[in-house]
């Protein structure tokens, strides 16, 4: 294009034809003053040409000079679609007498050259048109090049025998047609041309390959038209069709990073990039890491890497794999201070008692480490500390320690709603602290803030409202709370919300509501079983789904409160054949035993349930208290099981009750009047679900 | 002198043009010219000024700028979106036509009415005529779907497919296939409960977003600054230097069922419609808050998208070698 426009006057041009050497300065200077006809019948006569090959150089000579207009006006004065048909076997040569391709070469070793010449023509028509903007007429001149390629070779050329100028052309023309038709925002006919490239045999190299299948890959992915699968009558036996615009995208860019891996093509970042964009939409992060771990090492660097696949492992769920990734990207050789290393680690700490106190390590790098127009982080880190040091307060050892962490976990997240008042997150995390902590004022405060500021959209919030009233014994309100969280969601995620009415009925002792509730529930988790297949899916209730087992072990410990035997057992056994191995259903059965005076079996279930789950608290404490019945010998080992049963729940009452009863027992009556104060404290401060069962 | 030099695009010629704004509608021509005529009828009461006498086909209305402008004007207006506002009330019966023509139009200010919808649920104002449109929408959908979900199959290169040959022999067919859902079954909805406005809104965008190629410029970039809004974050050039400023009102919660179609449509804004530049800026602004906003989440898939989105972009921005593979070869000798 910029030919004619620098370096003019040194530029000479020749042209070669028929073994003949020709400048072109005598012929250009007739195109200048318009003679087409002077120009061609000079070009016929030093080269011998006849009037379709001279025209078609004219319109090269002047294409390449950039004179555009120029060449398109040439090119219209060439009837190429009649030299097309000249071109065309007769007909009587398309039944060849005898089988096999060579025979019929000779034919196309002749025509391949005049064909090439013709197909040049048109193409550098369309390529014309394509730079004048006539995006539609370009498409058609280069699709019926495709076309009679298709009609001249129909047999199809051995590979040995193409002329390497008309596999150039049928390569250029493959990959414009659907470039022209996307210009053009013709995106169906562009779709069906990147299609015609990529299932047609047209003997591409691989490079144009690549770059059609990127391009193809490109469009499918963000040009918003859904086109329907690829016809079935490119099927080969059993091969994969994809069934969606997506779904061919995923397939072809994989495709790409395949040929990568093997060595058959130069790597390109943004494949990767496009990859990463899909399939993380699609929640197949391990696939994406999949493909990260085959990359060759030195593609990425290593950090990136390990980061990349933590993101990868962490948004499938797969906290440990992710962790321990970021656990060597953050190593102090590595790179310690990468913000989203750090924050996504504290985050995954903040989810486990045992990890918190790594965490907190973290999360404080992270609050050192936002500045400048990463500032914003701060409040994050902020944040993720809060819950790091809460959650460490749940495993400390000693009662300093813990109300240290705690009032530490609430001074963060205050830090943190200071920088920033509308994070939602940080007003939900306010909320579970305080409730926690047993603030429940200040918790109702917030549990009631988030509600407004997500304008009743998300579940949890309703959830943590109806569990702080419920602690503060304000057990018609939260009821109401929860029917008002039932109206506000649809059938399928109404679980959660009636296995707490369900509980709700019970605390203000209403058996039979309780009993209907839970029938109500029974339903509903029936239905749900039996209706959907692996494609429904439950953005807010997915990590809370309520199973089936516990609403039998829910309505076994209701029948077992009204001293109901008979029911509470059929229901336990029903429990128990969705679960065989359940520390809780072994707990209810211990009741069961221990309600109806089988005190040696209702011992043996307990202590099942504890080897089964050794931090289980409830059945520590019912050990406990059934020893603490059995005179001064056993006491000291009620005690250290009661004391125990602290150590991991502090705020159980029921703990605090019974250590009191051992006290006393044991004559120790100071130390029992604290426990029994504590217990009657924490008696009007218990929800009844845990506060941690919303996360 | 050409079919497709688009009357909105001057930059037709190029490589890279998408004249998405040309006419190359799929859909047949207006079947009912008197449904335009009527829905134009009465928007022209409802506008402050009359509509141009251009304003002839539901195409021109699509189009339009100057109505553009008015619509959405009075769709921002501190009042607008109750349950009796005139426009909602024709931005409802557009839909309902049934003309897809004339769907188009109303979906072009889907953005507008999201963007103000959303970030105005938590005022406690009426917003009756804003969620009349939008569950027309979701209706639709659920409608043309038969309720059914979009899933992908996330394929297995050790298969064969049509693309590409494999060694391994065929056997177990497409149990290897990893099956996502990008949108679940959708349930009919009368109401806009309030846990159920994420997807409600989130299924009116995937009709968006696979309308998007015939989308007017203004009602993309529309989209893109609210998604700013609602990440919270604006990133701003003060003397020369780039801060972040967390937002004050618009922040919304982002599930995934809002996300997957805004970051569908932004894609589509960064990669497919890239040689608008305003288009591309916006969208690469909307992505750089949504990204600083995955990070206040913490959310790894959001992360690993918007990155992903903002280096692609990035990549889009640095310049190119001039390489076309279509252009013929550069010659002093030609030859036939």
């Amino acid at each position: 294009m910029e030919f004619g426009e620098h370096e003019i006057g040194i530029e000479v041009r020749e042209v070669y034809a028929n073994g003949v050497w020709m400048k072109t300065t005598e012929v250009e200077a007739k195109l200048d003053e318009g003679n087409i006809q002077e120009a061609e019948s000079s070009l016929r006569e030093g080269l011998s040409l006849n009037f379709e090959e001279a025209r078609s150089l004219l319109g090269k000579l002047e294409y390449q000079r950039g004179n555009i207009e120029g060449a398109l006006r040439v090119f219209e004065g060439i009837d190429l679609q009649a030299a097309i048909q000249r071109l065309q076997p007769p007909i009587a040569e398309k039944v060849p007498s005898r089988r096999g391709r060579s025979y019929s070469e000779p034919l196309h070793a002749v025509s391949q050259h005049a064909a090439s010449l013709v197909l040049e023509a048109i193409y550098l028509k369309a390529k014309s048109l394509q730079k004048l903007g006539r995006l539609s007429e370009a498409a058609r001149e280069c699709k019926s090049v495709l076309d009679a390629v298709e009609r001249l070779f129909y047999q199809g050329i051995p590979d040995v025998q193409v002329d390497n100028k008309l596999q150039e052309t049928v390569s250029q023309a493959v990959e414009l047609l659907p470039e022209l038709w996307k210009q053009a925002g013709h995106y169906h006919d562009a779709i069906s041309a990147y299609r015609c490239a990529l299932l047609s045999q047209w003997n591409l190299d691989n490079d144009c390959c690549t770059r059609i299948q990127k391009r193809f890959a490109v469009l499918l992915l963000y040009g918003g038209v859904e086109a329907g699968p690829p016809s079935l009558a490119v099927q080969i036996d059993g091969s994969y069709i994809p069934k969606n615009n997506l779904e061919e995208a995923i397939l072809l860019l994989m495709i790409l990073m395949r040929k990568f891996i093997l060595g058959k093509t130069q790597w390109d970042p943004s494949v990767m990039e496009h990859l990463t964009f899909a399939l993380s939409l699609c929640r197949q992060t391990p696939v994406l890491a999949k493909q990260l771990e085959e990359i060759m090492p030195g593609v990425y660097h290593r950090v990136d890497r390990w980061n990349s696949l933590a993101l990868c492992y962490s948004g499938a769920g797969q906290d440990d794999a992710a962790l321990n990734l970021l656990r060597k990207s953050l190593h102090k050789h590595e790179r310690p201070n990468d913000l989203i290393a750090l924050l996504l680690a504290a985050k995954i700490c903040s989810e486990d008692s045992h990890l918190a106190a790594e965490g907190v390590v973290y999360a404080q790098r992270t609050i050192n480490n936002a500045q400048g127009i990463d500032e914003h982080i701060k409040s994050v880190g902020l944040r993720v500390l809060g819950r790091c040091l809460g959650m460490q307060a749940k495993v400390s050892s000693s009662d300093f320690e813990r109300s240290h962490l705690q009032s530490e976990a609430l001074k963060s997240l205050g830090g943190a709603i200071a920088l920033d008042r509308n994070n939602t997150d940080l007003i939900f995390e306010l909320g579970i602290q305080y409730a926690e902590h047993r603030n429940l004022n200040t918790a109702l405060r917030y549990a009631k803030k988030f509600i407004d500021v997500t304008g009743g959209s998300i579940l949890k919030g309703w959830r943590l409202l109806a569990l702080v009233l419920s602690a503060q014994q304000r057990f018609s309100e939260a009821e109401v709370v929860t029917d008002a969280a039932i109206d506000e969601t649809s059938k399928w995620e109404q679980g959660p919300l009636l296995r707490l009415k369900a509980k709700l009925k019970l605390s203000q002792s209403l058996h039979m509501d309780a009993i209907e509730t839970y029938r109500h529930l029974l339903a509903l988790v029936q239905a749900q079983r039996k209706s959907f297949g692996p494609l429904r899916m439950f953005p807010q209730a997915e990590d809370d789904k309520v199973n089936e087992f516990e609403i039998w072990h829910g309505l076994a410990n209701l029948y077992s409160s009204l001293s109901h035997w008979k029911d509470a057992e059929i229901c336990l056994g029903k429990a128990r054949e969705l679960k065989q191995y359940s520390s809780e259903a072994l707990h209810t059965e211990g009741s069961l035993r221990e309600g109806r005076g089988q005190i040696r079996e209702a011992l043996a279930a307990y202590i099942d349930a504890l080897l089964l789950e050794p931090y289980y608290v409830p059945c520590k404490i019912l050990i406990g208290s059934v020893l603490s019945k059995r005179g001064l010998k056993v006491l000291p080992v009620a005690r250290s099981l009661l004391s125990d049963a602290l150590r991991i729940d502090p705020t159980n009452r029921m703990a605090w009750y019974y250590l009191g009863i051992v006290h006393r027992n044991d004559g120790r009556i100071a130390d029992a009047a604290d426990c029994f104060q504590a217990a009657s404290m924490l008696e009007e401060s218990d929800p009844i679900e845990s506060f941690s069962s919303i996360h | 002198m050409s079919d497709d030099t688009p009357t909105t695009s001057p930059d037709g010629a190029g490589t890279g043009t998408d004249t998405s704004e040309s006419t190359q509608s799929t859909s047949p021509p207006s079947d009912s010219p008197s449904k335009t005529q009527s829905a134009i009828q009465s928007l022209s009461s409802i506008l402050p000024s009359t509509p141009p006498p251009s304003l002839s086909s539901a195409f021109s209305l699509l189009h339009d700028p100057e109505v553009a402008a008015q619509i959405s004007s009075l769709l921002r207006h501190p009042n607008s979106g109750a349950g009796e506002n005139n426009l909602c009330r024709w931005l409802y019966d557009t839909f309902q036509s049934g003309d897809p023509d004339l769907q188009l139009v109303a979906l072009r200010f889907l953005p507008i009415i999201a963007g103000v919808y959303l970030s105005r649920v938590t005022l406690r104002k009426p917003l009756a005529g804003f969620e009349a449109v939008l569950l027309a929408i979701y209706a639709h959908e659920t409608t043309s779907r038969a309720g059914q979900p979009i899933t992908v199959n996330v394929p297995d290169l050790s298969h064969p497919s049509v693309y590409h040959e494999s060694k391994a022999p065929i056997k177990n067919n497409a149990t290897e296939l990893n099956l996502a859902v990008l949108s679940p079954t959708l349930e009919p909805h009368g109401t806009v409960r309030s846990t159920k406005r994420a997807r409600i809104v989130g299924v009116a965008l995937e009709l968006y977003y696979s309308k998007i190629s015939q989308m007017p410029v203004g009602s993309k970039i529309d989209f893109c600054e609210f998604c700013v809004g609602w990440s919270g974050h604006v990133y701003e050039e003060n003397d020369g230097e780039e801060t972040e400023r967390m937002g004050k009102e618009g922040r919304i919660p982002l599930p995934w069922e809002l996300l997957t179609p805004a970051l569908r449509i932004l894609g589509h804004c960064i990669m497919g419609a890239r040689e608008k530049t305003e288009v591309f800026d916006a969208a690469w602004a909307a992505c750089r808050s949504l990204h600083a906003r995955s990070m206040h989440d913490i959310n790894s898939r959001a992360i690993l998208a918007t990155g992903s989105l903002l280096r692609l972009g990035k990549m889009d921005m640095e310049p190119t070698q001039d390489f076309d593979p279509t252009e013929i070869p550069k010659s002093d000798v030609l030859t036939t």
